[in-house]
């Protein structure tokens, strides 16, 4: 038993495994509706954007000096509107989605300027900048949701193929795979880790950190355009407030996923466990119809309860090793 | 021998002045009834809330930290405040109550960041959310309206010409100025936020000043409801959620640094702050700058105070280092 519970406290997958089946055993006794094929499609479909926006976000936390993203939620809200607007206006989809990734990574290279160029504090930096952002995304707007898509834009997140919804299948799959190998397949990743746990080794490798670090935040935005784009196709409007309280729900489910505060330790692979976990649970929340406002406090129990289980389990794992020796 | 080592406003104070003065004669050139007395005294009464809960940003600030809740915090009690009011209790249990209330959450969140070492940023977003579903929870829906609270005539009326609401808050001001610079707890939050390591070494209790410092702010948000439900008479749903933003524009423009920022600043400069923020967003009323808009100049001005800052602090950083070798 304690041999099992040292291991469970050891590797965060182990934990966040039994942490999901418990969920659906608890979601599918409330509702017998929700282990059915359909309805597991349908969660696939809402935990599309946070998908990427959760990876940009863990990212940025990775590697570390305090790092975190605020203001991914707008980034996708404004490079959303952007490419309603390009559409709306005679472009063609390709060309929108081009201008939608270019000005997500335009965004991101903002905050990787103040903050990996400038050193100014990631967290005032991207909360300055959250709110530039999403009031751009408002006033473009002016308040009300672009509409009016060509039907065929509905083939990227309204269907599905071998019962598979696009998005998933042709966006989320292949990108989390190319952001996996960039990270633990390349020398990119290695040096995004390292920055992360040591700084100072980091400088004195040689590592480029201003390149490295305005990167991340370039990729954040990059993945948040992504995610902007799917949630278009999925509501077929360009909505200003597409963003809002994303930033949360990312910060929740890396720090769900095991990716550390500080910077510089953490698997992706968590984070992923952790958008299925955080997706299902709106989802069951919907089903019981609660009210959204309860998802977010519900979200923001889970973020302290995480945070403190992160604490607690590395305290027992030390606890442990140090006996043992 | 003792002035030596009480700081004085230093020129980072001075600049937030300048910047002041210049917005006050900009406005009044591009406006002309903006420099009207009126006009003067609208705005001191529509931005007291926020020159309130600043002075608790400002310490929680000072700290390294940042409180995102105080908004919904303030929208908690102000709910309370509220029912209250219509179940016609004494107003001295009201007070009290309140402040009672805005010390308690204070300590939620100061205990979760001394405790628990979670960061600041991560706590407060959690708690704001929860807060936020908990005003959904006592409101249900609808406003609290007709409230007449009896310290309302207080804040409306005038001595010798001169609102007593403007005459408070230079008090309140006057107030933490000495505590801060003049009593030893205050001296202590300048040292824990310089650098905790050796603010702890030397005897300092860092984790009572952090827990202090958080209740310090939920206990002042507690007036700036009372001053919220004076000047509007009402409750809505959406209390308090644009409050956060407000407040740490004031703090950053007033020259109090967030993490790694050199942990300057006064109270004086975040008074500067607040009147600079409540005049830009008259300024943007009267010259009829879409309203939506607004969002994003408060956004670029946190971003270029603390771009400036970081600029500043990199400098002295050099200029110390040359030094050294």
């Amino acid at each position: 038993m304690k041999k099992m519970a040292f291991s469970i406290a050891k590797s965060r997958t182990k934990f966040l495994i039994l942490l999901l089946v418990a969920e659906i055993i608890i979601l599918s006794l409330i509702s017998p509706y929700f282990l059915s094929v359909n309805n597991l499609m349908q969660v696939t479909q809402f935990g599309a954007s946070l998908t990427l926006i959760s990876l940009g976000e863990a990212l940025v936390m990775i590697a570390g000096r305090d790092g975190i993203d605020i203001s991914v939620g707008s980034v996708m809200s404004l490079s959303g509107v952007i490419f309603g607007l390009v559409v709306i206006n005679g472009g063609s989809i390709f060309t929108a989605v081009l201008i939608a990734l270019a000005t997500g990574a335009v965004l991101g290279l903002i905050n990787g300027l103040l903050v990996a160029v400038a050193k100014v504090p990631a967290l005032i930096a991207t909360l300055g900048t959250q709110y530039i952002y999403g009031s751009l995304a408002l006033y473009l707007t002016g308040g009300v949701p672009i509409s009016g898509f060509p039907d065929g834009f509905k083939v990227l997140s309204l269907e599905s193929t071998f019962g598979i919804p696009n998005q998933i299948l042709f966006v989320i799959i292949p990108v989390s795979i190319l952001v996996f190998i960039l990270i633990y397949k390349m020398k990119f990743g290695r040096r995004v880790y390292l920055m992360g746990t040591n700084p100072e080794a980091a400088k004195f490798t040689g590592i480029k950190e201003k390149r490295i670090r305005s990167s991340v935040y370039i990729l954040a935005g990059v993945l948040a355009a992504i995610s902007a784009i799917i949630n278009n196709s999925w509501l077929m409007t360009a909505r200003a407030d597409a963003g809002t309280g994303m930033e949360m729900q990312a910060i929740t489910v890396a720090v769900l996923g095991g990716i550390a505060v500080a910077g510089g330790s953490g698997h992706l692979g968590g984070v992923l466990i952790g958008v299925v976990i955080i997706t299902m649970m709106n989802s069951g929340l919907q089903i019981a119809n609660v009210n959204s406002i309860w998802q977010l406090a519900t979200l923001g129990l889970i973020l302290i309860i995480a945070i403190i289980l992160n604490q607690l389990m590395s305290r027992y794992v030390a606890a442990v090793e140090k006996n043992k020796e | 021998m003792l002035k030596k080592y009480v700081p004085k406003p230093g020129r980072r104070e001075y600049v937030t002045f300048l910047l002041l003065a210049v917005e006050i004669i900009l406005f009044g050139i591009l406006a002309p009834n903006f420099l009207t007395v009126d006009n003067l005294i609208r705005v001191v009464q529509n931005n007291a809330e926020i020159a309130m809960v600043s002075i608790g940003m400002t310490i929680v600030m000072l700290l390294g930290g940042i409180d995102l809740s105080v908004g919904s915090v303030m929208g908690v009690i102000a709910i309370v405040i509220g029912y209250m009011l219509q179940a016609k209790v004494h107003i001295l249990v009201i007070i009290i109550t309140a402040v009672l209330i805005g010390i308690a959450v204070g300590f939620m969140n100061g205990f979760l960041v001394s405790k628990f070492n979670i960061p600041d940023l991560i706590v407060t977003i959690a708690t704001m959310n929860i807060w936020k579903a908990v005003i959904f929870a006592l409101l249900g829906g609808k406003w609290l309206t007709g409230l007449n609270p009896s310290w309302g005539a207080v804040t409306r009326a005038k001595l010798l010409g001169i609102p007593v609401l403007l005459i408070l808050i230079i008090v309140i001001y006057a107030v933490f100025y000495y505590f801060l610079m003049y009593r030893r707890f205050g001296r202590y939050i300048y040292a824990t936020g310089c650098n905790p390591q050796s603010a702890n070494l030397s005897g300092i209790n860092v984790k009572k000043i952090c827990l202090v410092s958080y209740c310090i702010s939920g206990g002042i948000a507690a007036f700036a409801a009372m001053l919220y439900i004076a000047r509007m008479g009402s409750v809505e749903m959406t209390i308090g959620s644009d409050l956060p933003i407000a407040c740490i524009a004031a703090v950053t423009i007033g020259g109090t640094g967030a993490k790694g920022n050199g942990k300057r600043g006064s109270v004086i400069g975040t008074l500067a702050g607040v009147l600079f923020i409540a005049f830009l967003k008259n300024g943007i009323v009267i010259l009829g700058i879409p309203s939506l808009l607004e969002n994003c100049f408060i956004g670029t001005l946190i971003v270029l105070s603390v771009l400036f800052d970081a600029v500043t602090a990199n400098d002295r950083f050099k200029q110390g280092k040359e030094a050294a070798l």
